[in-house]
């Protein structure tokens, strides 16, 4: 033991061989891609099942078996063979024609529902769209549509490009959207279509100068469940914007309006949630849109709604709904949400429902809300501030993720100032304030002074210059010393970005400057 | 009751083997004869004043080797083991230690201390020894110094071995106040000072709440800046070790420091002996470890959720900081290159450089810039050195956007510093900054490309010529286009180096043939390069990568026939045979990735397998590791027929699952079992009871490392899928283990974050083996043996979604078990499904997930689900 038993720390130098690393990631590739391998037989297993089992008109016994493991090569070869054998039974002028083009069309549509990558490049290459694109002409059979249609929206899911592959297809597919086609045909258009909105801004305005809201928007009227899901979802996705154009031009379609608040009061919660998607994207881009949709009642529906749900799927769209409204009108908290009514009672705890809630983004966008409810009159003030809101708030600001807590912090910060007339300092509601900082909020504020998000910290630095003028008796800049939060301001001594640094400067100096802690 | 054991001791150390062999098995039968005995016998002998000093330290190390082991599992033994003994004799035993603290050999004394630490790591956490610290702390205000020396080391041996929760908070402020008494500048005895001051280093994680009180900390910290200056080195360099792990333990407590914190380092940079300027210059380096990982948590915008706020100390530094170090990269050594073991101011220098190029990005560009221009062309060869190594320090951090002009100009300037520099060790960095340049700027995602077709044949050119330059230039130089292939990949069907390809496998062969290749881990470099340019190659040089493979098979080859080695010449063979299963490794994953090229390959496939099977007749674990990864490519390029090699390979499968003591080779083989079940599917039927017996043996056993449990699961999972219905014998053994096991990583309630990481990795294998068994009984008329497992599962699933701590992998994965158990069960679990958590809250999470992996699993789940309920 005469050597010493003390080991001197040291890393390992910046310059070394290449080796070692090379060795240990060549390994670790090696076992990734056999976990991939693993994971890429479970999926395919799953997804196999969830596309047989989706037709009730096959016996799942047809051979799949086989198919289940096919090599991605092989699925293509056989994806070849298909759409051959589609192009002869286009030909084929004979007895049992349409048989045999159907037939065709349904191995097509099944070798393109079935791999987890399904053979859509080989498909295209192989020529299959001008095929469909003759399969889907006027006057044919309605099965043969289904189809075609049917592969179509397999074939809309690949990669960009196999998508826009489908450009020549478009003013068809829109035109089976029509009143003329039946609903299962027009259902499966309107998917397609779904599919081809969702890939993106150019076939979005693509599909909108060929005319596909109008018949889309018709197919949300009627009382028809799984139709008017469908064509709510492929709607969502057409009107997404950014341009505003194609929201405030759906919400003006006669009949649209009353719809959604039909489906919105009646429908069950899977078809809600489709039609609070289409809400969520109209009140976001299109003012028009929002103020319509304000008129008619829409927020009560929507806060029933918010109230009476657990499903967080449709939580999230009404709830994102409700926010832009509120946000975007800032009439509705002075004409809708007026206090003494009964919505303004029932929004609250709504609300707080959410913010109670396990998931993080309807925590977030229930602050949301509220911070923009809070931002309203001395009367929502109070009303926010005498909830059973404000204990939860006080928690989630201590307790909860960052972005969470920002939109907390603004809720109880629009709680402590009243709108200010022109541009000078907001007024104080000094019993808020004093409340709520004897309740401990400071120590919350004054983290986000010290985030590197710009706004948060703007914010936090608001609330103490609040508590540094608000709290009497000079009681405030006790406070702040005491939760470190003359260190939190230090820190924006070097900080770059200005407005802050001027802040946190002019607040350290007038009231922890030279004269500070000579009384005592 | 004590027996004397002085002779034997001495004899345990003489230099006549026989002696010695015959005195250690003495003790071997004596300990395992009477343990309490021997115990005591030793701890006497260690306190003996009067024995001599070799006895008492042998005594000592005896004893402690007695407490502790580094397995996992040994070690557990060994504290059972003490902990069963008498108290009587333990007390004595403990009282023994005690007495030796005073002793005035310094040898005993400092033996005492770690067998102390170690019997208190053992009984504080039991809440035996109560007095321990009590009476520690009763020799500080004793007079001989040396007691006080001992004691102060025992008290940091003791930090060391006790996690701080056992300690109370009262007993720790006694303990710190001692410390730093001792470290003291009034404390005038260096020993003394020194013990103080290792002792700082091992307490400091105790001292979370003197960290906190303002008066405490300033007092540790004015006492550990103080301690740099001592004047005896040791004491320095003790000092700023305190220094660095006050700056990763503390990092939110250092501003009002910092500034006296870096007149001292840049002091002790400038101006002190090597140990303790390499110390100061860590300090920073530990301060950019902190910022990078603040920085990096800070991250995107809305996740500014780091628990610790970053004050920039770097950014603040960085006038003053940046020349410091720059200074330090002049004080090369020789030949600093050609030792692997190196460190030194010049090398810590450019780490540190690295470091805080990644802390503050693009601001450190222009403070390194004039020193680079200024030295890169001076006569003196230190100086170009330090300027490349500058240079090529800062790649990583600053945008490309601020590097790309720069490099620019310099990679003529480097290219050409590579053939023409006189000085190897100037070619050694220039070579090591161009794999820089091409590992940080080069790429698929780069958007301004260093390389274009037009100095693309000169780079290749001059790192060609660099492979017959001295090994580590040579060595850099496959570094270099190591990192030049892989920016390489993924770019489509050809890219600027494939005309090049033939040329530079040919160069990288030939080095792997140099007869100097063994220096500077050349011909490791050389391979690995070697399977990064076939790895990163396109579809237009499959033939040539398929020429390489008889190439490579004949080196195995020869490997194999070489006969009556050396244990050296042994070592290198193994090495070698290492490197070559690796190469065809990555060869067979290349080939076997596409059709044409699959079929091309196929015909080597059964000499390869035959090389394999000599391979596994060599036993060591690198080469077993290797060899069975490249098997595993071959199994899933061979598929079904596999399984003509399996009577062969299956003995060597069995061996790699019982190695317990290699677990990575357990670890490869267990992969390679799911591999090989993915390309056999039923046709390994006929050996899976061979193989469920070893897994399950495996799994009971407690020394095999943990690591390689949550595999073993997963390959449960991968034999039900591969034979179905047939696993159904395989139940009742399987089942229970699995259960258990789901048990345990239920709940991690206290766990830390490598626990819970670890968890995570159980619950994955746990629920991949589900997902495998229910897939694999799907369809068959024997579905309804499961139905009894359904409520322990579904209840395992529930469990784990409350636990919250589950990461993205682990629920995609068990969200699909909740669909492979409806899918399976079907109506049979339908009401069991309803009842639980999982199929409302998590599933609605899952389906809302941004992950579209978990969300695809959900969507799958949920109609199982549907389906399961509405039959």
């Amino acid at each position: 033991m005469a050597d010493e038993p003390f080991v001197h720390p040291r890393r390992d130098p910046i310059k070394s061989s290449v080796g070692n690393v090379a060795a240990q990631r060549r390994r670790q590739h090696a076992i990734t891609v056999a976990k991939g391998r693993r994971e890429a037989v479970v999926r395919t297993k799953r997804l196999c099942r969830a596309g047989v089992s989706g037709e009730a008109d096959d016996p799942v016994t047809d051979g799949s078996d086989m198919m289940i493991d096919a090599e991605q090569s092989i699925l293509e070869d056989q994806t070849c063979a298909a759409v051959e054998e589609l192009k002869l039974s286009m030909s084929y002028q004979g007895k049992g024609a349409v048989q045999k083009r159907v037939a065709a069309l349904r191995e097509l549509r099944r070798l393109l529902s079935r791999s987890e990558f399904p053979p859509i490049e080989a498909a295209i290459k192989a020529g299959a769209i001008p095929l469909l694109v003759q399969c889907l002409s006027f006057g044919s059979p309605e099965e043969q549509l289904l189809e075609a249609a049917w592969c179509m929206t397999n074939i809309a899911t690949g990669k960009p490009e196999e998508t826009k592959a489908l450009l020549p297809a478009l003013p068809l597919l829109i035109a089976h959207l029509g009143e003329k086609s039946s609903l299962p045909v027009a259902e499966q258009c309107a998917w397609a279509v779904g599919n081809v909105a969702g890939e993106g801004e150019d076939l979005r305005n693509i599909l909108l100068s060929q005319g596909a809201l109008p018949p889309l928007a018709r197919m949300m009227l009627p009382n028809k469940g799984s139709t008017v899901r469908t064509a709510a979802w492929a709607l969502s996705n057409l009107i997404k914007g950014p341009d505003p154009k194609a929201a405030t031009e759906l919400i003006r379609i006669a009949g649209v309006v009353e719809a959604i608040l039909r489906h919105l009061r009646k429908a069950d919660e899977e078809l809600a949630t489709e039609v609070a998607w289409v809400v969520v994207y109209l009140s976001a881009l299109s003012n028009v849109a929002t103020s319509m949709l304000v008129k008619i009642d829409l927020l009560q529906i929507l806060v029933e709604r918010l109230g009476a749900s657990n499903s967080l799927q449709l939580l999230i769209p009404v709830l994102r709904s409700i926010g832009n409204l509120v946000a975007g009108d800032d009439r509705i908290a002075s004409t809708v949400l007026v206090t003494g009514q009964q919505i303004t009672d029932f929004v609250i705890p709504a609300l707080t429902k959410c913010l109670k809630s396990e998931h993080r983004i309807l925590k977030k966008e229930a602050a949301w809300v509220m911070s923009n409810i809070a931002a309203g009159s001395v009367e929502h003030k109070k009303l926010v501030y005498s909830s059973e809101a404000v204990p939860l708030l006080l928690r989630l600001l201590a307790t909860a993720p960052f972005d969470i807590r920002k939109e907390v912090a603004y809720v109880l910060g629009n709680l402590c100032v009243s709108p200010s007339e022109g541009s000078g300092r907001p007024h104080l509601i000094a019993d808020h304030l004093v409340s709520l900082v004897s309740q401990g909020c400071l120590p919350g504020f004054i983290d986000l002074v010290r985030s590197a998000d710009i706004e948060a910290a703007r914010l936090g630095l608001q609330f103490i210059e609040l508590v540094l003028r608000g709290i009497p008796n000079g009681e405030g800049v006790k406070l702040v010393e005491k939760e470190d939060g003359i260190d939190a301001m230090e820190r924006f001594q070097f900080h770059e970005n200005e407005e802050l640094r001027c802040m946190a400067t002019e607040l350290v100096d007038k009231y922890f400057g030279e004269d500070y802690g000579v009384e005592d | 009751m004590a027996m004397e054991v002085t002779q034997v001791l001495l004899n345990a150390q003489s230099v006549d083997s026989t002696i010695r062999k015959h005195a250690e098995e003495s003790l071997r039968q004596f300990q395992e004869q009477n343990l309490p005995v021997f115990l005591l016998s030793l701890s006497g002998e260690l306190a003996g004043e009067d024995k001599p000093v070799d006895s008492r330290k042998l005594a000592g190390l005896i004893l402690k080797n007695a407490l502790d082991a580094k397995e996992q599992h040994r070690k557990y033994e060994l504290v059972q083991r003490w902990l069963a003994l008498d108290v009587a004799v333990k007390s004595q035993i403990k009282t023994c230690l005690l007495q030796t603290l005073p002793s005035h050999v310094p040898d005993a004394r400092s033996t005492a201390s770690q067998v102390i630490a170690k019997v208190a790591g053992i009984e504080l956490p039991q809440k035996q020894w109560p007095e321990l610290i009590g009476s520690l702390l009763s020799n500080i205000h004793q007079v001989p110094a040396h007691l006080k020396q001992a004691t102060l080391e025992t008290l940091g041996y003791l930090c060391e071995e006790v996690s701080p929760d056992v300690v109370d908070q009262d007993q720790v402020n006694k303990i710190l106040t001692a410390v730093v008494q001792g470290m003291n500048a009034n404390e005038g005895n260096n020993d003394v000072r020194l013990a103080a001051t290792r002792a700082l280093y091992n307490a400091l994680g105790f001292a979370q709440a003197n960290f906190s009180n303002d008066m405490e900390r300033d007092y540790i910290m004015r006492v550990a800046c103080e301690a740099t200056l001592s004047p005896d080195v040791k004491i320095r360099q003790a000092a700023f070790e305190c220094l660095v792990s006050i700056s990763s333990t503390y990092y939110e407590k250092l501003a009002p420091y910092i500034q006296d914190i870096f007149n001292i380092t840049a002091k002790a940079v400038r101006e002190d002996e090597e140990p303790v300027a390499l110390q100061a210059i860590e300090f920073w380096s530990s301060i950019c470890d902190e910022e990078i990982d603040i920085l990096e948590e800070y991250g995107g915008d809305f996740t500014a959720d780091s628990d610790v706020p970053c004050y920039y100390f770097i950014k603040q530094a960085l006038p003053a900081l940046v020349p410091m170090l720059l200074e330090t990269l002049l004080k090369q050594e020789e030949d600093q290159d050609q030792d692997e073991g190196a460190w030194n101011l010049a090398m810590a220098g450019g780490t540190c450089l690295g470091l805080v190029a990644r802390t503050v990005g693009d601001d450190i560009v222009p403070l390194v810039m004039p020193f680079i221009e200024e030295n890169i062309t001076k006569p003196d060869w230190r100086q170009r050195e330090a300027a490349t190594y500058a240079f090529g320090s800062i790649l990583e951090g600053p945008s490309p956007d601020k590097l790309t002009p720069i490099v620019n100009v310099a990679l003529n300037f480097m290219l050409t510093a590579l053939t023409n520099d006189p000085n190897s060790h100037v070619k050694d960095t220039t070579a090591w900054t161009l794999g820089r340049i091409f590992e940080f700027l080069h790429g698929s995602t780069v958007e301004t490309p260093i390389i274009t077709p037009a100095n693309c044949q000169q780079i290749i050119t001059v790192l060609l010529q660099s492979m017959n330059d001295a090994p580590n230039v040579a060595e850099k130089a496959c570094g270099a286009l190591y990192f030049l292939a892989q920016g390489f990949e993924d770019v489509g069907s050809s890219s600027a180096i494939t005309p090049y390809f033939q040329e530079i496998v040919k160069s990288l062969l030939n080095v792997t043939d140099r007869e100097d290749a063994g220096e500077s881990r050349l011909r490791t470099a050389a391979y690995e390069t070697l399977n990064e340019v076939v790895r990163c190659s396109t579809d237009e040089t499959a033939p040539m990568v398929l020429q390489l493979i008889p190439i490579i098979m004949t080196k195995l080859h020869q490997t194999l026939e070489a006969q009556k080695l050396s244990s050296d010449e042994r070592e290198k063979q193994n090495e070698l045979q290492g490197l070559l299963c690796g190469c065809l490794q990555v060869i067979i994953q290349k080939l076997g990735a596409s059709e044409p090229t699959k079929y091309a390959f196929m015909q080597f496939a059964d000499q390869i397998m035959s090389l394999f099977l000599r391979v596994f007749a060599c036993r060591n674990a690198t080469v077993h590791e290797e060899a069975m990864l490249a098997i595993g490519a071959l199994a899933y390029a061979t598929g079904p027929d596999f399984a003509k090699y399996m009577t062969e390979l299956y003995k060597y499968l069995e061996m790699g699952l019982q190695n317990f003591e290699e677990y990575q080779v357990c670890a490869v083989t267990v992969g390679v079992v799911g591999d090989i079940c993915r390309a056999l599917e039923d046709k390994i039927l006929p050996f899976c009871d061979g193989i469920m017996t070893q897994l399950l043996k495996d799994l009971s056993s407690n020394q095999l490392h943990r690591s390689v449990k949550p595999p073993i699961f997963s390959c449960f999972g991968d034999i039900a899928l591969a034979i179905g219905e047939n696993f159904e014998k395989y139940l009742m053994y399987a089942m229970p283990m699995l259960q258990s096991a789901a048990e345990l990583s239920a709940h991690t309630s206290g766990a830390d974050d490598e626990m819970i990481e670890y968890t995570n990795l159980l619950r994955n294998g746990i629920l991949e083996a589900y997902s495998g068994i229910f897939q694999g009984f799907k369809n068959s008329p024997k579905t309804q043996l499961l139905i009894p497992y359904a409520p322990h599962i579904l209840q395992f699933l529930d469990s784990i979604y409350m636990e919250k701590d589950m990461d993205d992998v682990v629920m995609k994965t068990a969200i699909g078990v909740l669909g492979d158990l409806a899918d399976t069960l079907g109506s049979n679990a339908g009401s069991l499904i309803q009842q639980s958590l999982s199929c409302k809250d998590f599933l609605n999470e899952c389906l809302s997930s941004d992950d579209h992996l978990i969300k695809e699993s959900a969507e799958w789940a949920k109609l199982a689900i549907g389906r399961a309920i509405s039959v």
